[in-house]
């Protein structure tokens, strides 16, 4: 699944100009501050999935947790932004670690299964306390509270402008460090548990602990993007629970197993179900064909079939 | 209007910037525009097509409004929340939208109301939840549902009291915080006319399988079987309770549903001797109705039902309210709404000032036999029909 | 007493989701194919009864030609895609058939609209059995005399025919069997079809308890996936087992303890996979 990471420095510079470039292009920065959350889900469900060859069903379940336990550190604790955006990367780490550690005592079916059960659990939590999660109505009134530090107020995060530019720092910021992640001798073992366990293991490599540790890094940067969902909408519906389709979709369509993939994914979903919505709501067909596609042809999804594209362009010009 | 901004965004990025609306209200008045969100996919697909039908023969009825032809635009909630809630944003945001109507889901609709009322704007929906009009009342979002209250004592106290020997009620309800109100106003109205109240069976709102339930009610032997759930979980609860035999033994209520199309997707066979509560009935005679029914058969050559009608007289209200008003100033707008009478499709209607509700009725059917039919959407009739509101909460 | 007819119930319920789940481990014992389109296939079958209803008028010709349509569909898509992608790992499996069961459920939309629509009990299944103060529709009591022959027939079918012998041969070594000169596409086609047809087939008997719905196929293939996980992926008597034990839970606790019916089943299945990996009654 993986495509090679052919621009490690050049990628980072790639979503840096992309993230300036996005709200000129699309109508509104609101769009654009969605396709970015969502990308960030995306990019954790490839961690997993692209680069750990783990399937989960489980990522609506960080997505939510993470924002109804932010959204509820801001209303009843009070907390600011940033302390509410690191409960919600904490708990979300915390939460993933031990699914993860249940569910990768199985593998393929068994594996993806165990997933599903978490989070149809989650979901049935979420909905019977709704003094807390406001159940079927959502949580309403969540609060956006402003960028401040140690008392010192840089931005009110009001204007959707200031909220897209504040959601794009923190993706670049996890892009990049997904990329450091990717690229160190975790995500070498990561790679290597994904193409062979047995070998892995074979070689001393505690692959359970490893796998772990991927789904705590998931389940952070999944709570932290269902966090910054909350904040967006001012509101935290039960439906972000059920987003582990979408955010699959997402994934496998822009590339498993490309950090930029997940940019990309997001980016085409998010835009074509927009586009297409007024057109034709019957939309959600031609996901279902872009996933056989990408499964049968396009194995690197999106990104992949750009990268090789890119590929043959240069050959060409060298001959 | 996604694609159409997308469009013009993508193919002149600079026009974007450059072309203010200055320049083109210089020789047109700006037309008004009403945005209908509508659930066009996703899983309430079923609604928004019909949602969609009324708003657009609202709109297409007017034919000026301060000077120029309003506009309609549609924005598919997705049955999705979430990006419901983005895309009203964004049409805030960027198209400076300020008229909403519509929203299947109560979600959807709490959350869209903060998001209108932000802005200033105006928002009217057809969406269940009782909070709308009380706890998160805001003073942008008007709704015109009877709420859980009206719909329970329209429909247990007029079938009570024409056969006061049934007594012993029955209630399965879906454990959310809807069925929960329906419940509780049950409850209250049961011990108010004396009635002894049997048991209850809370189940999912994700339930397909009832025939535990129902057992649990054929042990208890009521008289009247009450359910509470609508839509799916009301359809599949009162399929099985037929299945059961529940309709020879004893009555059967239910007290919420979504009207027509829900109707037509159980037939007769099911329907008959069958209590139904509902919002609207395309048989209701009252002027507008008559007219409604009437235009939509030779329109779109359905008869009218809830979600159309709902959406139909939701967008009527507001282009009538912004054309008497003057303006398109969303607090001058709501002014003129409060306390508004206007002929609806269920009769005189009245938006109360204090809490914008809409008064208006809500009716009793009985589904008939095929035999009795006399036209395909012939499938119920109107037992009896009233207006029962609990007081507006106070506000400090 | 009230116990005793839940748990008669729940035997009922049980049979039915044998039924629906039958197919999804079948597909999973002998080709290790993972479908995540089964309750698709299931919606595909509640709308042809409709249509089959409504075009002759009878339950039993919808009965007789619908399985074999949904069938013959499946056997196309095996043929076209599937077929392709057994050799990939599960996660692929998944993926594939999750953008089929989206393509079946929003074509189904486009063909037959968004509202739902019921499906007549056949007249001649009507009425109720009466037991004390309890009834019991006819209904469902044929349904669970003929999930009986069916399950009957499918496991001769799978255990005393050379058929059967072949697609178990074929699911240890396919190549040791395409080499003993059968033609094992063929073969691997068939049961495809043989499951998927079984997933239209309880499609169909559900209708008249369950009427059919676009989006009714997702709760059926999580039933499904949880009875066959429960009584082992691949197990026949397993997915029996296992559905007899879901639908017992599922009516004794929508009387002890209803609201967490669903969290119930689920959490027993992901205690299941925790504890016995593969199943109560699967083989590793």
């Amino acid at each position: 699944m993986a495509g090679p990471f052919v621009l490690p420095g050049g990628s980072n510079l790639a979503v840096a100009a992309t993230l300036v470039l996005l709200p000129l292009i699309l109508p509104s920065p609101t769009l654009a501050t969605e396709i970015l959350i969502f990308a960030m889900a995306a990019l954790a469900c490839n961690l997993l999935l692209g680069y750990g060859g783990l399937l989960s069903f489980g990522q609506g379940m960080f997505f939510g947790a993470g924002a109804y336990l932010a959204a509820i550190a801001m209303i009843h604790a009070k907390v600011g932004l940033l302390v509410a955006l690191l409960t919600a990367l904490c708990s979300g780490a915390l939460i993933a670690a031990l699914v993860g550690a249940l569910a990768i005592r199985r593998t393929g079916i068994y594996f993806v299964m165990l997933t599903l059960a978490f989070n149809q659990t989650a979901y049935f939590i979420a909905y019977t306390l709704d003094g807390w999660t406001g159940g079927d109505n959502g949580l309403l009134d969540v609060p956006r509270p402003p960028l401040a530090l140690f008392g010192h107020i840089f931005s009110d995060l009001g204007s959707p402008t200031a909220y897209y530019v504040f959601v794009a720092v923190v993706f670049l910021i996890i892009f990049m460090a997904s990329g450091r992640i990717i690229a160190s001798p975790f995500g070498s073992t990561l790679i290597a548990i994904r193409e062979n366990e047995a070998r892995a293991d074979a070689v001393g490599y505690n692959t359970r602990h490893f796998k772990i540790v991927a789904f705590a890094i998931s389940g952070a940067i999944t709570s932290l993007s269902g966090a910054l969902y909350a904040m967006l909408l001012n509101f935290a519906p039960l439906e972000n629970i059920q987003m582990s389709e979408s955010i699959l979709i997402m994934t496998v369509i822009g590339g498993a197993g490309s950090l930029l993939g997940s940019l990309l994914g997001a980016g085409s979903w998010v835009i074509i179900s927009d586009i297409l919505a007024d057109i034709w709501p019957r939309w959600q067909i031609l996901m279902g064909g872009a996933l056989i596609l990408v499964v049968l042809f396009l194995r690197g999804g999106i990104w992949g079939g750009i990268e090789s594209l890119l590929k043959r362009c240069l050959n060409k010009k060298e001959r | 209007m996604n694609r159409r901004k997308f469009l013009e965004s993508g193919l002149a990025l600079t026009s974007l910037m450059f072309a203010p609306p200055l320049l083109r209200r210089g020789f047109a008045a700006e037309p008004v525009t009403f945005y209908g969100l509508k659930s066009m996919s996703g899983a309430f697909a079923s609604y928004g097509e019909f949602a969609e039908k009324g708003s657009q023969l609202a709109i297409g009825d007017y034919k000026d409004l301060l000077g120029a032809k309003p506009r309609y635009v549609t924005i598919d909630t997705e049955g999705n929340p979430g990006r419901a809630v983005r895309k009203v944003q964004e049409a805030i945001q960027q198209s400076n939208a300020r008229f909403f109507g519509g929203c299947t889901l109560s979600s959807t609709a709490l959350a869209v109301g903060k998001e209108v009322n932000k802005a200033g704007g105006i928002f009217m929906t057809p969406a269940g939840a009782d909070e709308i009009t009380t706890t998160e009342f805001n003073p942008s979002t008007f709704r015109w549902t009877v709420p859980t209250y009206g719909a329970i004592h329209q429909t247990v106290r007029p079938l009570f009291e024409s056969n006061p020997k049934a007594k012993r009620w029955y209630t399965i309800t879906p454990q959310y915080v809807f069925g929960e109100a329906l419940l509780a106003a049950a409850k209250g109205l049961f011990k108010q006319l004396g009635i002894e109240h049997v048991g209850n069976s809370y189940h999912s709102t994700q339930e397909q399988e009832y025939s535990g339930y129902l057992t649990n009610a054929m042990a208890a032997q009521p008289d009247v079987l009450l359910i509470l759930g609508f839509g799916g979980n009301g359809a599949n609860c009162l399929r099985q309770a037929a299945n059961f035999g529940l309709k020879s033994k004893m009555t059967i209520l239910l007290a919420w549903t979504q009207g027509l199309d829900w109707f037509q997707s159980l037939g007769p066979d099911l329907l008959e001797d069958v209590y139904i509560g509902a919002q609207y009935w395309h048989q209701v005679n009252t002027p507008l109705n008559n007219e409604l029914v009437k235009r939509v058969r030779e329109v779109y050559k359905i008869s009218p039902n809830y979600p159309l009608a709902g959406d139909y007289i939701i967008t009527k209200i507001i282009l009538d309210a912004i054309a008497k008003a003057g303006t398109t100033d969303g607090r001058a707008v709501a002014k003129v709404m409060e306390g508004m009478s206007y002929e609806g499709p269920t009769g005189t209607e009245t938006i109360r000032a204090e809490d914008h509700q809409v008064i208006k009725d809500y009716y009793l059917l009985r589904g008939k036999a095929k035999s009795a039919m006399k036209d395909p959407d012939d499938l119920a009739t109107i037992i009896s029909s009233g207006k029962s509101f609990p007081d507006p909460i106070k506000r400090s | 007493m009230l116990y005793i007819f839940q748990i008669l119930n729940g035997l009922g319920l049980g049979m039915i989701y044998f039924l629906i789940s039958v197919g999804l481990t079948i597909i999973f014992g002998l080709l290790n194919f993972v479908n995540f389109a089964h309750g698709a296939f299931f919606m595909v079958g509640g709308y042809l009864c409709y249509s089959l209803v409504a075009l002759t008028g009878s339950f039993w010709i919808s009965l007789l030609i619908g399985p074999l349509i949904v069938a013959f569909l499946a056997w196309v898509s095996e043929k076209t895609l599937f077929h392709r992608i057994y050799h990939l790992p599960h996660t692929f499996h998944i993926l594939v058939t999750v953008g089929i069961a989206l393509i079946l459920q929003e074509s189904a939309i486009i063909i037959w609209g968004p509202i739902g629509k019921n499906i007549a009990v056949p007249q001649e299944l009507q009425g109720v059995v009466t037991l004390w103060s309890f009834a019991y529709p006819v209904y469902r009591l044929f349904l669970i005399a003929f999930t009986i022959v069916i399950g009957m027939i499918l496991w001769f079918l799978l255990e005393r025919t050379r058929f059967g012998a072949l697609v178990r041969a074929g699911s240890e070594s396919a190549e040791m069997v395409s080499l003993l000169g059968v033609n094992i596409h063929r073969l691997f086609a068939q049961t495809f079809a043989l499951g998927v047809g079984l997933a239209g087939l309880a499609g169909i008997l559900s209708a008249p308890i369950r009427g059919v719905h676009p989006f009714m196929g997702v709760e059926v293939l999580g039933i499904a996936f949880v009875v066959v996980v429960i009584g082992g992926m691949g197990s026949f008597i397993g997915a029996l087992m296992g559905g007899l034990m879901v639908g017992l839970v599922q009516s004794v606790m929508s009387t002890v303890w209803p609201e967490g019916a669903s969290l119930m089943i689920y959490g027993a299945m992901a205690a299941v996979i925790l504890l016995r990996p593969y199943g109560l009654f699967g083989r590793a």
